[in-house]
């Protein structure tokens, strides 16, 4: 009984102002019912610049049930699991309305990057991090940023920081001090 | 003679005057033991469920002008407490109110048949994202349009998740609930199944969600729910034959508390007895922890994994020992706190058996009581149709009743007892002096009442029915004596309980339903009750429920009861035999 027609509807709609969003859906077979959601992060917080890939799945009773919406790219984020991605978002539970849309849940999954929520955290240790040590938790979010959500990976980065001549060991530690900023790294990988 | 009770018997014996007993014969016939007062609790049947909920709609509906829809949603959110709801009014308001159970009326209040949506134009639904035509879309009272498919889709998933009762607005953040007759035809024109189960649900709330009403505990479960009219602490007796305690919904249970019950019940079932003999009679062996028994006289004890430790502290020794010491080892005064501490677990151990044997011989009698009681009802179907002088046969019935009340009271007198006189509860409540004189004269009371139903229950089984004239009238005194002395021993030990066990600061932790001579309350029919109220005492004819006031509704509502007359009449109508009098003043009347 799913609403291909809305869905359908929702995808032509989101594509009309991709460029000014940034905010893509598209399906990943032919079905429609299982769809990739992709979200830039948001800029001013650590996870800006990467680009966020989401797993959604359309139940059958949509859109009078909500999507069910997971990240495929690993994040580093109090109310998402650093785990399986899972996202802790009351707009995909009990507050979802059928006058929602992909697109809306996907703009509050943005806005959650850039507010999080560690009093109801999805990931405890991610939360406590969060509260406790604010700096470690942003220099953590901003290196799996650079890691999983950006283009270039770590490992090219590693290559190219290995090849200047720097120990394989000391260009991680190094990378990941500096949150993965190859810049930043090099600098401290010079100054020793 | 026999003694019913001790010193003072002579209150309790009644004139057998041949007259005064005959004057009974024509009153007592019915089985059921009701007073023919008004009863404040209510049975409410799948029938007359619809009926008692309109009760408390049309109170909130007058109040407020309200329709029955929004009645029902105020009533929902305020969990059916009228007062409460009337509170919060008088409090914060008519709009607050409303707000807080997302209740939009508006002033202008729309019908929904009206055209401020124009029927032929096209218009847009937000949620299908088609152009439908206006008369399929509907406006819910907070303003929020929709074609009536989107509607039915959103309330399908909120009934099947089992959310009949605040089934809110499609849109974003609106608090609003639905309008319960736009739900009921929407859904009944593709599902009528479904909005079959949204009425149930709404209806059902009125037992599920009110504190005034529960469920009877019945096991099979008979379908009736019991309402009361406040909440004190009372027990109760459904239309069924189940007595339970309407505060925790176990079978009644006075004069245990409902927290001592719950404590009693939980050591029945726990292993924590067990538990207990294994400290008593078992040790930890210090190196596998495996339990392990003593063996002989002397302390040093080997287990099988071949470590020796010494019984009284359970520390690991060496083999070397005699038997008054373990070589290289001294307990010295640790012995004697370790031997304090068994003693006292054997003696709690026992005390619970002393407690719990009791107890449960008592609850096993009610048991076999029960059983009995299709047979003793038989001995009096066969006496009737003898050929004797006595006709009327009231008195087993009676006795039956008496019987089971207070073997039941008797049976739950012994937890009672273990908490009263224990430490668990009220160690500190009372000096060890206090408690002993306490307890002595508790356990007096109680042993007059075990020896008095014993009796009561002896005479009862006796083959009366073959019995000649004489002996029956015999048979017949000591049963009414013995049903008069074991109702006034129960009110007593409640007194005791009352006046000189529980202080009134306990009474407030411990509330133990209140002993009533004339048996548990058993809960009156739902209409019943409601027509008694206004005449009280008459026989209500159906012409009579209409009256003060009521509207066409009511009417109809009367006209329902008509086929069910017969049943539901039965209690008030009959006169009934009222136990609270003492059986000398029964037979004078
Ligand atoms: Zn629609
Ligand atoms: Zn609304
Ligand atoms: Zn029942
Ligand atoms: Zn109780
Ligand atoms: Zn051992
Ligand atoms: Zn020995
Ligand atoms: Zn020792």
């Amino acid at each position: 009984m799913i609403d291909f027609s809305r869905v359908q509807k929702e995808l032509q709609d989101c594509d009309k102002d991709k460029d000014a969003s940034g905010i893509r859906v598209c399906p990943k077979s032919d079905s429609l019912t299982r769809l990739t959601g992709t979200i830039p992060g948001p800029i001013g917080t650590p996870y800006e610049g990467g680009t966020f890939q989401i797993d959604i799945t359309i139940p059958d009773g949509y859109p009078f049930e909500p999507p069910k919406m997971q990240f495929s790219t690993k994040v580093w984020h109090p109310n998402i699991s650093s785990q399986s991605g899972a996202i802790c978002l009351d707009v995909l539970k009990d507050q979802w309305s059928p006058a929602l849309t992909l697109k809306t849940a996907l703009v509050s999954i943005q806005a959650l990057l850039s507010a999080p929520e560690p009093k109801d955290p999805q990931d405890a240790v991610v939360a406590e991090q969060y509260m406790k040590n604010y700096q470690v938790f942003v220099s953590t979010a901003r290196y799996w940023t650079e890691t999983f959500a950006k283009n270039s990976s770590l490992d090219e980065k590693v290559k190219r920081l290995v090849e200047m001549g720097f120990g394989d060991a000391q260009v991680r530690t190094a990378l990941e001090s500096s949150g993965g900023d190859e810049n930043v790294a090099l600098e401290k990988l010079c100054s020793g | 003679m026999d003694d019913y009770l001790s010193g003072e018997e002579d209150d309790y014996y009644y004139s057998s005057d041949q007259e005064s007993l005959d004057g009974l014969d024509n009153e007592e016939s019915n089985l059921q033991l009701v007073s023919s007062r008004i009863n404040t609790a209510k049975v409410i049947t799948k029938e007359s469920l619809l009926a008692a909920q309109r009760e408390d709609l049309r109170r909130v509906m007058e109040l407020l002008s309200l329709k029955e829809h929004h009645a029902r949603t105020l009533l929902i959110h305020y969990r059916w407490d009228v007062e409460k709801l009337f509170a919060v009014l008088v409090e914060k308001g008519r709009d607050s109110l409303f707000s807080g159970a997302g209740l939009t009326v508006l002033e202008h209040h729309r019908r929904r048949d009206s055209s401020s949506v124009s029927h032929s134009s096209m218009m847009s639904c937000d949620i299908c994202i088609e152009e439908v035509p206006g008369y399929q879309m509907t406006r819910m009272d907070c303003g929020h349009c929709f074609c009536n498919n989107c509607w039915a889709g959103h309330f399908t998933v909120k009934i099947n998740e089992g959310q009949s009762k605040s089934i809110r607005c499609m849109a974003h953040k609106c608090n609003a609930i639905c309008d319960e007759d736009v739900v009921r035809t929407l859904v009944s024109k593709s599902q009528p199944d479904l909005a079959e189960k949204f009425d149930r649900f709404l209806i059902e709330s009125y037992i599920e969600d009110n504190k005034m009403v529960k469920w009877c505990p019945s096991a099979p479960h008979c379908g009736n729910a019991i309402r009361v009219e406040d909440d004190e602490l009372c027990e109760v007796e459904c239309s069924c034959g189940f007595q339970f305690c309407f505060s925790c919904s176990y079978q009644a249970h006075s004069p245990c508390s409902c927290l001592m019950l719950e404590l009693w019940r939980k050591k029945c079932h726990d292993e924590s007895e067990t538990v207990n003999w294994i400290t008593v009679h078992t040790k930890a062996c210090p190196k596998c922890y495996k339990p392990v028994e003593k063996n002989g006289g002397c302390n040093l004890v080997t287990c099988i994994c071949g470590q020796s430790f010494c019984w009284l502290c359970g520390e690991a020794t060496g083999k070397d020992h005699n038997w008054s010491s373990i070589s290289g080892h001294s307990c010295g005064r640790y012995q004697e706190d370790k031997k304090k501490q068994m003693e006292r677990a054997k003696r709690d151990l026992y005390r619970y058996m002393h407690y719990h044997n009791r107890y449960k011989a008592h609850m096993d009698s009610s048991k076999l009581e029960d059983k009995l009681r299709d047979t003793i009802l038989e001995k009096v179907t066969i006496s009737e149709k003898r050929q004797l002088q006595l006709k009327d046969f009231s008195w087993v019935t009676n006795g039956l009743h008496r019987l089971f009340r207070s073997r039941r009271v008797l049976s739950y007198s012994y937890p009672f007892a273990f908490y009263m006189f224990g430490d668990e509860l009220f160690k500190d409540e009372m000096s060890s002096e206090e408690r002993e004189i306490k307890q002595n004269l508790f356990e007096d009371q109680q042993q007059q009442l075990e020896a008095n139903v014993e009796k009561l229950s002896k005479f009862l089984e006796e083959p009366f029915e073959q019995f000649d004239d004489d002996k029956v009238m015999q048979i017949r005194i000591q049963v009414i004596n013995l049903s008069v002395a074991v109702d006034t021993l129960c009110k007593k030990m409640f007194e005791c309980i009352e006046n000189d066990l529980l202080g009134s600061l306990q009474l407030g932790i411990h509330n133990i339903s209140p002993y009533r001579s004339k048996g548990i309350e058993r809960a009156s029919d739902f209409y019943t009750s409601r027509s008694s109220k206004e005449a009280v005492g008459e026989i209500c004819q159906p012409s009579n429920c209409g009256t003060s006031g009521r509207n066409s509704e009511e009417t109809s509502c009367s006209s329902r009861k008509r086929p069910r007359k017969d049943g539901s009449h039965r209690n008030s109508q009959t006169t009934l035999l009222d136990l609270n009098l003492p059986a000398a003043a029964m037979e004078r009347k």
